[in-house]
C-alpha cells in the first residue's frame, strides 16, 4: 500500500524549475533513496516532503492525507539533518524528549521513550552529556534518536552522513538501516554517494536536473541503467564510440573491433553512430573464460586499490579500466603486454549517441 | 669500465640547537611596555596608593574606612551602577533587537553593512566629542531642539533634561546599543537555520523555538555583552565631566576630583574608590568571559 505519494510535483525559485514532474510512491517501510549530483534537486524535494519549501505544483499524500499545506511542525515528519542540528544548550536526553516535550507528553511517558530510544542507538551512559561532548557519529545517532521518539509516519534523511569519516559512515548507515527495518518506518534517504544508495536501499530514484532518470532496486539500477546519464553517475563505467554493424544480432564495432551486445539493437540501423558502455568489473582475463567479445588489450597500467586491483587497457585505440579482485596469489600481468580479454553479451550496453 | 672514487663524507653536522632567545620577542616588546605602563604599573600604584596614608606614606586601612563611612561617596557608586545597570539593559535590549532585525530579519545586505559601520563608529565616539555633539543637538538652543520648538513642541517644557541623570544616560546609549550590536552579531549569525528546522519538524511553533532552544543559546551571549556594556558605562568619565561639569556624582567624576592634586583632593581616598572599581570591572570581566565562554561552546 502507498504510505508517500509525490504526485506531479515541480519547484521554481524566480524562473528557474529546480524540480519537474517528480512522481513517486513509496511503500509502508520502504527505504528509498534520493541520488543525484549537487543541485539535482534531491534536497530541495526532501524538504517539500517536511515542509520546509512549498512545492509549485503537485501534491504530497501521507496515508491518503493530503499534507501539501500543512505547516511543517503539524506534519509529523521526522528529519535528520546532515549537520545534526541537535539543540546546543539540551543535554543528549532532553534532545531525544523535546519533540514529546512540545506535544506535552507526561515526564514518566518521555523518560521511558527517552531510554528506549537510548538504548536504540547505545547511547545509554551518555544521556546528561552535551552535544560539544559528543563524536559526530555519536551526535548523528543522538538525532536519529531525537527524530523518531515522536514515531513520525516518514523518516526524512538529509545526506546525514556526509559529514562523518569513511569507517564511521560505513558503520552508521548499517545502523540507520537495521533501525529502520526494527521500527518499520518508511525513510527516504538523500545522498549523493552511489555506495551508500546502493548498499542501504530497498529502492533508489537517481535524479538529474530536477528530473527523476530512473527509479529502480539498486540491483537494477546499477545493472541496467536507463539513461546514459544514470549508466555513467551509477558505479564506473567505460564508454567509447560505436557503430552499429549488424542490428540483428546486436554487433557492434569499435575502431574496427567486434562487440556483441545482448541488448536490443533492432530498433537501430546498420552504421548508426552509438556508445557501449562496460563496466570494469564486466572484464576479465580471456585465458580464464574463453567466450564472447574476446579481444586483444595493452596493459597500460596497474593500480591497487586494497581489495581491487584497477588495470588500465587500450582495446584498440580506447582506453578501459578492468577491475579484478586482488589475490596475492594471482600474478599480474606486466605493463605493456599484450593479454587477451573478454566480456560476456550482458556486459556490453548501448547508449544513445 | 668507468670507475667512482668513493668519497667519504662526513655526517651533517647536527643543527645548533636553537638559541633560548627568540628575536620575536622584541616584536611584542612595545606590547608589554605599553600593558606596563598603562596597565599594570597605574593599577599596583592605585592597590599600594590605598592603604598609604598620603602624608606619611604609611601603611592604613584609614582611606577604605573614609570612604565606607561617606554616604556621598557610597552614593557615587550607587548612581554609577544605576547609570550602568540602565544604559546596559536598555543599550543591550535596543541594540540586540537591532542587530537581530539586520542580521536575520530578512532585510537587504546593504543594511547589515551599513549599521555595522556605524556601529563601529559609534561605539568608539564618546568623551568630549560625543558630549558636545549632544550639546549641540539637544542642549536648551540645541539643532534638534530648534526644530521641535518649531514644530510646536518643547521637550524642556514636558520634563526632559540633558544635564541631568536621565539625560546623561541618554548620551551614554549613543555608545552602547552600537558596542551591543557589534559584540552580540557574531552570536546571532551563530544561530544555525537546521535548530529552527529540527525544532519546527519535532512539532515546535516559533514562539517554542524561541523559548527553548534560541534564546536560551543567546541568553549567555545576551548577558555577557550587557555585562560589557555595563563595565563600558561605569568606567566612562569625559563624557559625564564635559557634559554635566562634574554635577552628577558619578563614581569616575569623584576620582577625578580626588586625583586633581587640588588643596580638596584626597589622593589615598581617590585610589580607594579607584580600587572599588577595579574590583567591580574584575567582577564584569569575568562574567563576561566565562559567558563568552559559553557561547562559544555552544555556537561552535
Amino acid at each position: 500500500m502507498t504510505h508517500l505519494k509525490l504526485t506531479n510535483i515541480s519547484k521554481e525559485y524566480g524562473g528557474t524549475t529546480v524540480v519537474q514532474d517528480f512522481n513517486l510512491d513509496v511503500e509502508q517501510g520502504e527505504f528509498v533513496s534520493f541520488l543525484g549530483p549537487s543541485g539535482c534537486g534531491k534536497t530541495t524535494t526532501l524538504r517539500m516532503v517536511a515542509g520546509f519549501e512549498k512545492p509549485t505544483s503537485g501534491t504530497i499524500t501521507i496515508n491518503g492525507q493530503d499534507i501539501t499545506n500543512i505547516a511543517p511542525n503539524q506534519r509529523n515528519v521526522g528529519m535528520i539533518f546532515q549537520a545534526y542540528a541537535l539543540f546546543p544548550n539540551m543535554t543528549v536526553a532532553q534532545n531525544i524528549g523535546f519533540g514529546m516535550q512540545i506535544h506535552k507528553e507526561s515526564k514518566g511517558a518521555i523518560k521511558e521513550r527517552v531510554n528506549e530510544m537510548l538504548a536504540l542507538i547505545n547511547l545509554e551512559k551518555h544521556a546528561n552529556k552535551y552535544p560539544f561532548q559528543l563524536s559526530g557519529g555519536q551526535q548523528q545517532r543522538v538525532a536519529l534518536a531525537r527524530a523518531l521518539a515522536n514515531r513520525p509516519q516518514v523518516l526524512l534523511l538529509d545526506e546525514p552522513l556526509s559529514a562523518l569519516d569513511a569507517k564511521i559512515r560505513v558503520q552508521l548507515r548499517s545502523e540507520i538501516r537495521a533501525i529502520q527495518k526494527k521500527m518499520g518506518i518508511t525513510a527516504i534517504f538523500v545522498t549523493h554517494d552511489q555506495e551508500e544508495a546502493l548498499s542501504i536501499s530497498d529502492r533508489i530514484v537517481v535524479m538529474y536536473e530536477g528530473r527523476i532518470e530512473q527509479v529502480g532496486t539498486p540491483f537494477e539500477v546499477y545493472n541496467f541503467p536507463n539513461t546514459r546519464f544514470v549508466a555513467n553517475f551509477v558505479g564506473s563505467l567505460n564508454t567509447a564510440d560505436a557503430e552499429v554493424v549488424d542490428p540483428v544480432k546486436g554487433l557492434l564495432s569499435m575502431d574496427g573491433i567486434h562487440f556483441e551486445s545482448a541488448e536490443g539493437t533492432k530498433d537501430r540501423k546498420k552504421g548508426d553512430k552509438i556508445k557501449i558502455a562496460i563496466r570494469p568489473e564486466r572484464f576479465g582475463f580471456a585465458s580464464e573464460q574463453k567466450k564472447a567479445n574476446v579481444v586483444d588489450s595493452t596493459i597500460e597500467n596497474i593500480t591497487f586499490l586494497g581489495s581491487v586491483v584497477r588495470i588500465q587497457l587500450k582495446i584498440g585505440n580506447t582506453k578501459f579500466n578492468m577491475d579484478t579482485f586482488n589475490n596475492p596469489f594471482l600474478e599480474l600481468p606486466k605493463i605493456g603486454a599484450i593479454e587477451q580479454v573478454t566480456c560476456s553479451r550482458e556486459a556490453v550496453l548501448v547508449l544513445d549517441e | 669500465m668507468a670507475t667512482f672514487d668513493v668519497v667519504k663524507r662526513d655526517a651533517p653536522k647536527a643543527r645548533p640547537a636553537l638559541s633560548k632567545f627568540s628575536w620575536a620577542w622584541l616584536g611584542v616588546l612595545p606590547f608589554f611596555l605599553f600593558a606596563f605602563m598603562f596597565l599594570i604599573y597605574p593599577s599596583s600604584t592605585i592597590a599600594l596608593g590605598s592603604f598609604q596614608d598620603t602624608k606619611t606614606h604609611t601603611f592604613t586601612f584609614q582611606n577604605f574606612a573614609h570612604l565606607l563611612q561617606s554616604p556621598s561617596l557610597i552614593a557615587s557608586y550607587w548612581i554609577s551602577i544605576k547609570i550602568s545597570l540602565i544604559t546596559s539593559i536598555g543599550g543591550g535590549i535596543f541594540g540586540f533587537l537591532l542587530a537581530y532585525s539586520a542580521i536575520r530579519g530578512g532585510l537587504p545586505r546593504f543594511m547589515r553593512s551599513s549599521l555595522m559601520t556605524f556601529c563601529g563608529v559609534a561605539s568608539n565616539f564618546a568623551g568630549v566629542p560625543l558630549a558636545f555633539a549632544f550639546i549641540t543637538l539637544l542642549s536648551p538652543s540645541g539643532v534638534l531642539t530648534g526644530w521641535l520648538k518649531a514644530m510646536g513642541y518643547n521637550p524642556y517644557f514636558h520634563g526632559f533634561q540633558l544635564y541631568n541623570f536621565w539625560g546623561l544616560s541618554i548620551v551614554y546609549m549613543y555608545f552602547q546599543f552600537p558596542l551591543m550590536v557589534l559584540v552580540i552579531a557574531p552570536a546571532i549569525d551563530g544561530l544555525r537555520k537546521e535548530w529552527l528546522e529540527a525544532a519546527e519538524n519535532l512539532g515546535a511553533s516559533s514562539f517554542q523555538y524561541w523559548r527553548y532552544v534560541a534564546f536560551p543559546i543567546l541568553l549567555p551571549a545576551i548577558l555577557g555583552t550587557m555585562i560589557l556594556l555595563f563595565g563600558n558605562s561605569f568606567g566612562a568619565f569625559a563624557t559625564a565631566q564635559a557634559l554635566t561639569g562634574g554635577a552628577i556624582n558619578l563614581v569616575t567624576i569623584v576620582i577625578g576630583s580626588q586625583l586633581r592634586g587640588d588643596v580638596l583632593g584626597d589622593a589615598g581616598l581617590g585610589y580607594a574608590l579607584a580600587s572599588g572599581m577595579v574590583v567591580v570591572m574584575v567582577i564584569a570581566i569575568t562574567g563576561y568571559t566565562l559567558l563568552q565562554r559559553q557561547t562559544e561552546r555552544w555556537l561552535r
